[in-house]
Protein backbone atom coordinates (compact mmCIF):
# COMPACT_ATOMS: atom_id res chain seq x y z
CA UNK A 1 0.00 0.00 0.00
CA UNK A 2 2.76 2.45 0.97
CA UNK A 3 4.74 1.38 -2.11
CA UNK A 4 1.73 2.09 -4.33
CA UNK A 5 1.39 5.62 -2.90
CA UNK A 6 5.09 6.30 -3.45
CA UNK A 7 4.92 5.06 -7.07
CA UNK A 8 1.85 7.17 -7.79
CA UNK A 9 3.37 10.36 -6.36
CA UNK A 10 6.63 9.68 -8.22
CA UNK A 11 4.60 9.59 -11.46
CA UNK A 12 2.90 12.87 -10.49
CA UNK A 13 6.31 14.44 -9.86
CA UNK A 14 7.68 13.21 -13.20
CA UNK A 15 4.64 14.55 -15.06
CA UNK A 16 4.94 17.88 -13.24
CA UNK A 17 8.59 18.19 -14.28
CA UNK A 18 7.62 17.47 -17.89
CA UNK A 19 4.81 20.06 -17.85
CA UNK A 20 7.06 22.62 -16.17
CA UNK A 21 9.74 22.12 -18.80
CA UNK A 22 7.27 22.59 -21.62
CA UNK A 23 4.91 25.28 -20.32
CA UNK A 24 6.46 26.64 -17.14
CA UNK A 25 4.48 27.66 -14.06
CA UNK A 26 1.44 28.61 -16.15
CA UNK A 27 1.05 25.01 -17.29
CA UNK A 28 1.30 23.75 -13.71
CA UNK A 29 -1.34 26.21 -12.57
CA UNK A 30 -3.67 25.19 -15.38
CA UNK A 31 -3.18 21.51 -14.46
CA UNK A 32 -3.98 22.32 -10.82
CA UNK A 33 -7.17 24.13 -11.84
CA UNK A 34 -8.29 21.12 -13.93
CA UNK A 35 -7.58 18.82 -10.98
CA UNK A 36 -9.62 20.98 -8.59
CA UNK A 37 -12.51 21.18 -11.03
CA UNK A 38 -12.64 17.40 -11.50
CA UNK A 39 -12.26 16.86 -7.75
CA UNK A 40 -15.00 19.23 -6.65
CA UNK A 41 -17.68 16.72 -7.63
CA UNK A 42 -16.22 14.24 -5.12
CA UNK A 43 -15.88 16.39 -2.04
CA UNK A 44 -19.27 15.58 -0.48
CA UNK A 45 -19.82 12.30 -2.28
CA UNK A 46 -16.71 10.44 -1.26
CA UNK A 47 -16.96 10.72 2.55
CA UNK A 48 -20.65 9.73 2.39
CA UNK A 49 -19.88 6.80 0.07
CA UNK A 50 -17.13 5.48 2.34
CA UNK A 51 -19.39 5.83 5.35
CA UNK A 52 -22.24 3.94 3.66
CA UNK A 53 -19.95 1.11 2.49
CA UNK A 54 -18.29 0.74 5.89
CA UNK A 55 -21.60 0.47 7.76
CA UNK A 56 -23.12 -1.93 5.24
CA UNK A 57 -20.07 -4.21 5.27
CA UNK A 58 -20.52 -4.67 9.04
CA UNK A 59 -24.03 -6.11 8.67
CA UNK A 60 -24.39 -7.81 5.24
CA UNK A 61 -24.61 -11.62 5.59
CA UNK A 62 -22.17 -12.51 2.83
CA UNK A 63 -21.24 -15.95 4.20
CA UNK A 64 -24.89 -17.03 3.82
CA UNK A 65 -24.31 -16.89 0.09
CA UNK A 66 -21.78 -19.71 -0.07
CA UNK A 67 -24.17 -22.70 -0.46
CA UNK A 68 -25.82 -20.98 -3.45
CA UNK A 69 -22.61 -20.53 -5.45
CA UNK A 70 -20.84 -23.87 -4.98
CA UNK A 71 -18.77 -25.55 -7.72
CA UNK A 72 -21.84 -27.51 -8.89
CA UNK A 73 -24.10 -24.47 -9.17
CA UNK A 74 -23.18 -23.92 -12.83
CA UNK A 75 -24.68 -21.06 -14.83
CA UNK A 76 -27.25 -20.18 -12.15
CA UNK A 77 -24.46 -19.78 -9.60
CA UNK A 78 -22.42 -17.72 -12.07
CA UNK A 79 -25.36 -15.38 -12.74
CA UNK A 80 -26.11 -14.98 -9.05
CA UNK A 81 -22.45 -14.38 -8.20
CA UNK A 82 -22.16 -11.75 -10.97
CA UNK A 83 -25.15 -9.89 -9.55
CA UNK A 84 -23.95 -10.05 -5.95
CA UNK A 85 -20.48 -8.93 -7.04
CA UNK A 86 -21.93 -5.90 -8.79
CA UNK A 87 -23.85 -4.84 -5.70
CA UNK A 88 -20.98 -5.39 -3.24
CA UNK A 89 -20.00 -2.03 -1.76
CA UNK A 90 -16.44 -0.95 -1.08
CA UNK A 91 -13.00 -1.17 -2.66
CA UNK A 92 -10.48 -4.03 -2.86
CA UNK A 93 -9.70 -3.65 0.85
CA UNK A 94 -13.18 -4.95 1.65
CA UNK A 95 -13.97 -7.16 -1.35
CA UNK A 96 -10.86 -9.39 -1.47
CA UNK A 97 -11.07 -10.39 2.19
CA UNK A 98 -14.74 -11.20 1.50
CA UNK A 99 -13.88 -13.21 -1.63
CA UNK A 100 -11.46 -15.20 0.51
CA UNK A 101 -14.19 -15.96 3.06
CA UNK A 102 -16.52 -17.13 0.29
CA UNK A 103 -13.82 -19.20 -1.46
CA UNK A 104 -12.70 -20.91 1.75
CA UNK A 105 -16.36 -21.47 2.62
CA UNK A 106 -16.63 -23.72 -0.44
CA UNK A 107 -17.81 -21.61 -3.38
CA UNK A 108 -16.68 -22.67 -6.88
CA UNK A 109 -13.76 -21.08 -8.75
CA UNK A 110 -15.94 -20.12 -11.79
CA UNK A 111 -18.49 -18.55 -9.46
CA UNK A 112 -15.87 -16.53 -7.55
CA UNK A 113 -14.40 -15.46 -10.89
CA UNK A 114 -17.86 -14.19 -11.89
CA UNK A 115 -18.23 -12.49 -8.49
CA UNK A 116 -14.93 -10.64 -8.78
CA UNK A 117 -15.60 -9.76 -12.43
CA UNK A 118 -19.08 -8.47 -11.54
CA UNK A 119 -17.65 -6.46 -8.68
CA UNK A 120 -14.85 -5.14 -10.95
CA UNK A 121 -16.95 -4.00 -13.90
CA UNK A 122 -20.30 -3.01 -12.33
CA UNK A 123 -19.09 -1.72 -8.96
CA UNK A 124 -22.25 0.25 -8.29
CA UNK A 125 -20.47 1.97 -5.47
CA UNK A 126 -17.61 3.15 -7.70
CA UNK A 127 -20.11 4.27 -10.35
CA UNK A 128 -21.98 6.49 -7.90
CA UNK A 129 -18.92 7.75 -6.06
CA UNK A 130 -16.51 8.44 -8.96
CA UNK A 131 -17.71 7.57 -12.46
CA UNK A 132 -21.05 9.41 -12.64
CA UNK A 133 -19.75 12.68 -11.14
CA UNK A 134 -16.65 12.72 -13.36
CA UNK A 135 -17.86 11.18 -16.65
CA UNK A 136 -21.65 11.70 -16.59
CA UNK A 137 -24.53 9.23 -16.73
CA UNK A 138 -24.54 8.75 -20.52
CA UNK A 139 -21.02 7.31 -20.37
CA UNK A 140 -21.97 5.15 -17.38
CA UNK A 141 -24.98 3.79 -19.30
CA UNK A 142 -22.90 2.90 -22.35
CA UNK A 143 -20.17 1.26 -20.29
CA UNK A 144 -22.62 -0.81 -18.24
CA UNK A 145 -24.41 -1.94 -21.43
CA UNK A 146 -21.06 -3.15 -22.81
CA UNK A 147 -20.16 -4.88 -19.53
CA UNK A 148 -23.35 -6.82 -18.77
CA UNK A 149 -22.10 -10.05 -20.37
CA UNK A 150 -18.51 -9.88 -19.10
CA UNK A 151 -18.95 -11.61 -15.69
CA UNK A 152 -20.89 -14.45 -17.29
CA UNK A 153 -18.27 -14.84 -20.06
CA UNK A 154 -15.51 -14.87 -17.43
CA UNK A 155 -17.38 -17.39 -15.25
CA UNK A 156 -18.04 -19.77 -18.16
CA UNK A 157 -14.44 -19.33 -19.35
CA UNK A 158 -13.14 -20.23 -15.89
CA UNK A 159 -15.42 -23.27 -15.81
CA UNK A 160 -13.97 -24.48 -19.13
CA UNK A 161 -10.43 -23.78 -17.95
CA UNK A 162 -10.92 -25.63 -14.65
CA UNK A 163 -12.21 -28.69 -16.53
CA UNK A 164 -9.29 -28.56 -19.00
CA UNK A 165 -6.57 -28.43 -16.36
CA UNK A 166 -7.75 -29.87 -13.06
CA UNK B 1 -21.41 23.05 -3.14
CA UNK B 2 -24.89 21.62 -3.44
CA UNK B 3 -26.21 18.17 -2.73
CA UNK B 4 -27.14 16.08 -5.77
CA UNK B 5 -29.49 13.11 -5.90
CA UNK B 6 -26.75 10.52 -5.58
CA UNK B 7 -25.31 12.39 -2.58
CA UNK B 8 -28.71 11.95 -0.95
CA UNK B 9 -28.72 8.25 -1.92
CA UNK B 10 -25.40 7.80 -0.13
CA UNK B 11 -26.60 9.82 2.84
CA UNK B 12 -29.66 7.55 3.02
CA UNK B 13 -27.52 4.40 2.69
CA UNK B 14 -25.15 5.64 5.38
CA UNK B 15 -28.01 6.34 7.78
CA UNK B 16 -29.70 2.99 7.02
CA UNK B 17 -26.36 1.20 7.42
CA UNK B 18 -25.65 2.93 10.72
CA UNK B 19 -29.14 2.00 11.94
CA UNK B 20 -28.65 -1.66 10.92
CA UNK B 21 -25.29 -1.71 12.75
CA UNK B 22 -26.87 -0.23 15.86
CA UNK B 23 -29.67 -2.80 15.82
CA UNK B 24 -27.33 -5.77 15.34
CA UNK B 25 -24.45 -4.83 17.57
CA UNK B 26 -25.29 -1.58 19.35
CA UNK B 27 -22.86 1.32 19.57
CA UNK B 28 -19.65 -0.77 19.34
CA UNK B 29 -20.60 -1.91 15.80
CA UNK B 30 -21.54 1.65 14.77
CA UNK B 31 -18.17 2.81 16.10
CA UNK B 32 -16.42 0.02 14.14
CA UNK B 33 -18.12 1.23 10.95
CA UNK B 34 -17.14 4.84 11.65
CA UNK B 35 -13.54 3.87 12.37
CA UNK B 36 -13.34 1.87 9.14
CA UNK B 37 -14.74 4.78 7.10
CA UNK B 38 -12.24 7.19 8.65
CA UNK B 39 -9.39 4.77 7.98
CA UNK B 40 -10.44 4.33 4.35
CA UNK B 41 -10.69 8.09 3.84
CA UNK B 42 -7.16 8.56 5.19
CA UNK B 43 -5.96 5.75 2.91
CA UNK B 44 -7.70 7.10 -0.18
CA UNK B 45 -7.13 10.86 0.19
CA UNK B 46 -3.42 11.01 -0.79
CA UNK B 47 -4.02 8.75 -3.79
CA UNK B 48 -7.08 10.72 -4.87
CA UNK B 49 -5.12 13.98 -4.79
CA UNK B 50 -2.37 12.33 -6.84
CA UNK B 51 -4.88 10.97 -9.36
CA UNK B 52 -6.54 14.33 -9.88
CA UNK B 53 -3.16 16.01 -10.37
CA UNK B 54 -2.15 13.24 -12.79
CA UNK B 55 -5.28 13.84 -14.86
CA UNK B 56 -4.65 17.59 -14.94
CA UNK B 57 -0.98 17.20 -15.88
CA UNK B 58 -1.67 14.59 -18.59
CA UNK B 59 -4.21 16.98 -20.12
CA UNK B 60 -1.37 19.55 -20.51
CA UNK B 61 1.06 17.04 -21.99
CA UNK B 62 -0.91 15.15 -24.63
CA UNK B 63 -1.91 16.82 -27.85
CA UNK B 64 -5.47 16.39 -29.07
CA UNK B 65 -4.40 15.25 -32.54
CA UNK B 66 -2.08 12.57 -31.22
CA UNK B 67 -4.60 11.08 -28.79
CA UNK B 68 -7.34 11.23 -31.43
CA UNK B 69 -5.08 9.37 -33.89
CA UNK B 70 -3.98 6.75 -31.34
CA UNK B 71 -7.25 6.25 -29.43
CA UNK B 72 -9.94 7.93 -31.54
CA UNK B 73 -12.91 6.27 -33.25
CA UNK B 74 -10.77 5.44 -36.30
CA UNK B 75 -7.96 3.82 -34.30
CA UNK B 76 -9.30 0.31 -35.02
CA UNK B 77 -8.28 -2.63 -32.84
CA UNK B 78 -4.82 -1.17 -32.23
CA UNK B 79 -6.38 1.71 -30.34
CA UNK B 80 -8.31 -0.72 -28.16
CA UNK B 81 -5.21 -2.84 -27.46
CA UNK B 82 -3.20 0.26 -26.58
CA UNK B 83 -5.97 1.56 -24.28
CA UNK B 84 -6.30 -1.84 -22.59
CA UNK B 85 -2.53 -2.07 -22.02
CA UNK B 86 -2.51 1.44 -20.54
CA UNK B 87 -5.43 0.53 -18.28
CA UNK B 88 -3.72 -2.62 -17.05
CA UNK B 89 -0.61 -0.73 -15.91
CA UNK B 90 -2.38 2.32 -14.42
CA UNK B 91 -1.59 2.27 -10.70
CA UNK B 92 -4.04 3.20 -7.96
CA UNK B 93 -7.79 2.99 -7.52
CA UNK B 94 -10.73 4.77 -9.13
CA UNK B 95 -9.36 7.98 -7.68
CA UNK B 96 -6.49 7.81 -10.19
CA UNK B 97 -8.11 6.06 -13.16
CA UNK B 98 -11.21 8.23 -13.59
CA UNK B 99 -9.37 11.56 -13.72
CA UNK B 100 -7.10 9.98 -16.36
CA UNK B 101 -10.08 8.67 -18.35
CA UNK B 102 -11.62 12.13 -18.20
CA UNK B 103 -8.40 13.70 -19.50
CA UNK B 104 -8.21 11.16 -22.37
CA UNK B 105 -11.86 11.82 -23.25
CA UNK B 106 -11.26 15.56 -23.47
CA UNK B 107 -8.12 14.86 -25.51
CA UNK B 108 -10.01 12.93 -28.20
CA UNK B 109 -10.19 9.23 -27.25
CA UNK B 110 -13.43 7.54 -28.34
CA UNK B 111 -15.93 5.54 -26.27
CA UNK B 112 -14.41 2.20 -27.32
CA UNK B 113 -10.92 3.15 -26.14
CA UNK B 114 -12.19 4.69 -22.86
CA UNK B 115 -14.22 1.59 -22.06
CA UNK B 116 -11.39 -0.78 -23.04
CA UNK B 117 -9.12 1.23 -20.74
CA UNK B 118 -11.52 1.14 -17.78
CA UNK B 119 -12.39 -2.53 -18.25
CA UNK B 120 -8.71 -3.49 -18.39
CA UNK B 121 -7.91 -1.35 -15.37
CA UNK B 122 -10.73 -2.91 -13.33
CA UNK B 123 -10.26 -6.53 -14.48
CA UNK B 124 -6.56 -7.09 -15.14
CA UNK B 125 -4.97 -4.10 -13.39
CA UNK B 126 -1.48 -5.17 -12.31
CA UNK B 127 -1.52 -2.95 -9.24
CA UNK B 128 -4.64 -4.50 -7.73
CA UNK B 129 -3.51 -7.99 -8.69
CA UNK B 130 -0.17 -7.64 -6.89
CA UNK B 131 -1.41 -5.74 -3.85
CA UNK B 132 -4.70 -7.54 -3.21
CA UNK B 133 -5.55 -10.59 -5.30
CA UNK B 134 -2.32 -12.63 -5.13
CA UNK B 135 -1.94 -12.30 -1.34
CA UNK B 136 -5.61 -13.05 -0.64
CA UNK B 137 -6.65 -15.60 -3.25
CA UNK B 138 -3.37 -17.21 -4.30
CA UNK B 139 -1.51 -17.81 -7.58
CA UNK B 140 -3.73 -20.55 -8.97
CA UNK B 141 -7.02 -18.69 -8.68
CA UNK B 142 -5.50 -15.43 -9.89
CA UNK B 143 -4.03 -17.15 -12.95
CA UNK B 144 -7.36 -18.69 -13.96
CA UNK B 145 -9.24 -15.44 -13.46
CA UNK B 146 -6.72 -13.28 -15.32
CA UNK B 147 -6.43 -15.72 -18.26
CA UNK B 148 -10.18 -15.73 -18.90
CA UNK B 149 -10.32 -11.93 -18.41
CA UNK B 150 -7.56 -11.02 -20.91
CA UNK B 151 -9.86 -10.72 -23.98
CA UNK B 152 -12.70 -8.97 -22.12
CA UNK B 153 -11.45 -5.33 -22.38
CA UNK B 154 -11.20 -5.68 -26.19
CA UNK B 155 -14.65 -7.30 -26.29
CA UNK B 156 -16.14 -4.42 -24.25
CA UNK B 157 -14.36 -1.84 -26.43
CA UNK B 158 -15.67 -3.40 -29.65
CA UNK B 159 -19.19 -3.56 -28.18
CA UNK B 160 -18.91 0.09 -27.18
CA UNK B 161 -17.99 1.12 -30.73
CA UNK B 162 -21.12 -0.66 -32.01
CA UNK B 163 -23.53 0.39 -29.26
CA UNK B 164 -22.44 4.04 -29.21
CA UNK B 165 -24.01 4.43 -32.67
CA UNK B 166 -27.49 3.71 -31.31
CA UNK B 167 -29.29 6.95 -30.32
CA UNK B 168 -30.19 5.49 -26.91
CA UNK B 169 -26.56 4.99 -25.87
CA UNK B 170 -24.85 7.80 -27.81
CA UNK B 171 -22.19 9.65 -25.81
CA UNK B 172 -22.24 13.32 -24.99
CA UNK B 173 -19.61 15.43 -26.71
CA UNK B 174 -16.40 15.67 -24.71
CA UNK B 175 -16.24 18.81 -22.58
CA UNK B 176 -13.96 21.48 -24.01
CA UNK B 177 -10.51 21.91 -22.44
Amino acid sequence: MIAAVIVIWAIVAALAVAVNRREGVNGLQAAGRTALQTGRALMIRLPLALLAASFLMQVLPVAALVPLIGPQSGLTGILLASLVGGLMPGGPMTSFPLALVVLEGGAGVPQITALITGWSVFAIHRVLAYEAPIMGWRFVGLRLACSVILPVVAGLGAEALVILMP
Amino acid sequence: MRLKTSDLVFLGLAIAGAFACWQQGGWPLVRAGLAEAAGLLLLVAPQLAAGLLMGGLIARLVSHDRVAALLGSRSRIRGLLLAAAAGAITPGGPFTSFPIVHALWVAGADAGALIAYLTAWSLIGLNRMIVWELPFLGVEFTLVRVLVSLPLPILAGLLARVLVRSPLLAMNKAPAE
